[in-house]
C-alpha cells in the first residue's frame, strides 16, 4: 500500500487542484491552484525517475559509476518549474488588466455577453 | 518507503490542499511559499539537488512575490466614489 | 456554466476517474525498483564524451538541446505577452510616487532591512553568478542561477528606495539581456552548421573533467539561457511593480 503513496499523492493534488479551479471566487486565487495542479507533475516526474539507495546524478565527489538517479527527468522539471513561475506572471498581468477593466475578479460576475 | 518520503509526501498533499483551501488570496501567498518549501524538501530527499534549487528560488521568492504585487496592483486600482 | 453546472461536472467526472487513477496506481512500475533505461545510458557514456559530471546539465543542453531550446522560446513569450499587458496599457514613462490608498500609511523603510538587503543583496548576485559558471562540475546551471540572480535583484528593490532601483533597473538593458540571450543560443545551435555538423553538435574543445570550463559548446548555451531567464525574470518583476506606483497623470 505505501508503494502506491507517490502516484496516489500526485492524483490527490491534481484533484485538489482541479476542485479549487471549479470552485474558486477569486481569479488570483486561481492561479495558485493552477500551481497545485502542475506541481502533481513534477512529483509523478520525479518519483517515476527514482532508485532506491543511489545518490544525485551528479559525478563531482564521487566517480562515475557509482548508482545514480535518473537525469533525464529531472531536467524535464527543472525547466518546467522556471516556465511555469512565467506563465503564472502572465495569468496574473491578465488578471490585473481585468480588474482595471471590470472592476472585479469573481469569476461568476464576469460571465460572458449574451 | 521509508518514513522520511512518506512524511514529506504527506506534508506536500497537506500543503497543496492548504493551498486551495485558503480562500483569501493574501493569506494564499503565504501558503504557496509554504508549498514550495515542502516540495523542496521532498525533491532533496528524491536526490535532485538541481530541482531542488530551481524550485527554492521560484518558489519561496519569485512566485509570492508576483502574487503579493499582483493584489497590491489590483488594491490600489480599486474604483473609487463610482 | 453556472457554479452549480460545474460541481456537477466535476463530480461527475471524479466519480468515473478516480477508481481509474487507483487501478493505474498499482498498475505502475514499482517505486524505486525499475528500470531506468535512459537514465543509465546517460549515466554510463556521458561523463567519458562530454567531460563534464552534472548529468542534469548535460541532458539540458546537450543531449536534449532542442528541448531547452523550445522551452527558452516558451519563455520569452510569457515574458512578452506580460510586458506587453502591463507596459502597453500605462505607457514608458517613469512613475516616482507610490501609490496612494485611503487611510493607509505608506511606511518608510525601515534601518535594518536596509542593512540586510545592503549585505545580502551582492552576496545572493556573486552567489547566482556562481551557481551560472558552475552548470558542468555542481549542481546548478543557467536557470538555476538566473532565477536566483533575479531574486537578489528583488533583494536589492527591498533595501533601496524606488528611485535608485529603478535608476539601474533599465528596461532597455533587461529587454537585451532576455532577447540576446535568446538569440545567442540559437546562433549557438546555428554555428555547427558551418562546419559541417549537426545543429548543436558539440564541436568546440572539450576541456578537462571537472573543470569549471568543460564542456564545449553547452558552456555558451548555459551562459545564453542564464542571460535570457535572468532577464525575463527581472523584467516581469519590473513591470509589475510599476504597476504599484501612481497612475499616470500626477503633477
Amino acid at each position: 500500500m505505501t508503494a502506491l503513496l507517490p502516484w496516489l499523492v500526485a492524483a490527490w493534488l491534481l484533484g485538489i487542484g482541479l476542485y479549487g479551479i471549479v470552485t474558486s471566487s477569486n481569479y488570483i486565487h486561481l492561479i495558485g491552484c493552477l500551481n497545485v495542479v502542475q506541481s502533481a507533475t513534477y512529483v509523478i516526474l520525479l518519483c517515476v525517475g527514482y532508485r532506491w539507495n543511489a545518490g544525485p546524478p551528479i559525478f563531482d565527489p564521487q566517480p562515475p559509476g557509482t548508482p545514480a538517479v535518473d537525469p533525464v527527468v529531472q531536467a524535464l522539471v527543472l525547466t518546467d518549474i522556471v516556465i511555469g513561475a512565467t506563465v503564472s506572471a502572465l495569468l496574473l498581468a491578465l488578471a490585473v488588466q481585468l480588474h482595471k477593466r471590470k472592476g472585479t475578479l469573481d469569476p461568476e460576475a464576469l460571465r460572458p455577453m449574451r | 518507503m521509508t518514513v522520511l518520503l512518506a512524511l514529506l509526501l504527506f506534508l506536500t498533499a497537506a500543503t497543496g490542499a492548504g493551498i486551495v483551501f485558503s480562500r483569501d488570496p493574501r493569506r494564499q501567498v503565504l501558503a504557496i511559499a509554504g508549498n514550495g518549501l515542502a516540495l523542496t524538501l521532498l525533491f532533496t530527499a528524491l536526490q535532485a539537488p538541481d530541482v531542488a534549487f530551481s524550485e527554492l528560488a521560484v518558489g519561496t521568492a519569485a512566485l509570492p512575490l508576483l502574487f503579493l504585487v499582483a493584489l497590491a496592483s489590483v488594491r490600489t486600482d480599486r474604483k473609487s466614489d463610482l | 456554466m453556472t457554479r452549480t453546472a460545474r460541481l456537477l461536472l466535476f463530480a461527475v467526472a471524479v466519480l468515473v476517474l478516480a477508481p481509474a487513477g487507483v487501478v493505474v496506481a498499482m498498475n505502475m512500475p514499482a517505486f524505486g525498483s525499475h528500470e531506468l533505461p535512459y537514465g543509465d545510458a546517460v549515466n554510463s557514456t556521458i561523463p567519458a564524451a562530454r567531460h563534464i559530471s552534472n548529468m542534469v546539465s548535460a541532458v539540458n543542453f546537450d543531449v536534449r538541446g532542442l528541448d531547452t531550446l523550445g522551452e527558452e522560446f516558451m519563455l520569452v513569450c510569457a515574458v512578452t505577452g506580460t510586458v506587453v499587458l502591463l507596459r502597453g496599457e500605462r505607457g514608458e514613462k517613469l512613475t516616482s510616487h507610490p501609490a496612494q490608498m485611503r487611510g493607509r500609511l505608506n511606511a518608510p523603510r525601515s534601518d535594518a532591512l536596509v542593512l540586510t538587503g545592503r549585505l545580502m543583496g551582492p552576496m545572493v548576485l556573486l552567489f547566482g553568478l556562481y551557481v551560472v559558471l558552475h552548470a558542468t562540475v555542481t549542481p546548478g546551471g543557467g536557470f538555476q542561477g538566473g532565477v536566483v540572480i533575479s531574486s537578489g535583484l528583488l533583494l536589492l528593490y527591498l533595501c533601496e528606495d524606488y528611485q535608485t532601483w529603478r535608476w539601474f533597473m533599465r528596461a532597455g538593458w533587461l529587454d537585451a539581456c532576455e532577447g540576446g540571450g535568446a538569440l545567442i543560443f540559437v546562433l549557438a545551435g546555428a554555428a555547427p552548421l558551418c562546419f559541417g555538423a549537426h545543429f548543436l553538435q558539440n564541436i568546440m574543445p572539450l576541456g578537462k573533467f571537472r573543470d569549471m570550463l568543460s564542456g564545449g559548446l553547452m558552456q555558451i548555451v548555459n551562459a545564453a539561457v542564464a542571460c535570457a531567464v535572468l532577464g525575463g525574470f527581472a523584467l516581469v518583476f519590473l513591470e509589475f511593480l510599476e504597476e504599484t506606483r501612481e497612475p499616470r497623470g500626477d503633477p
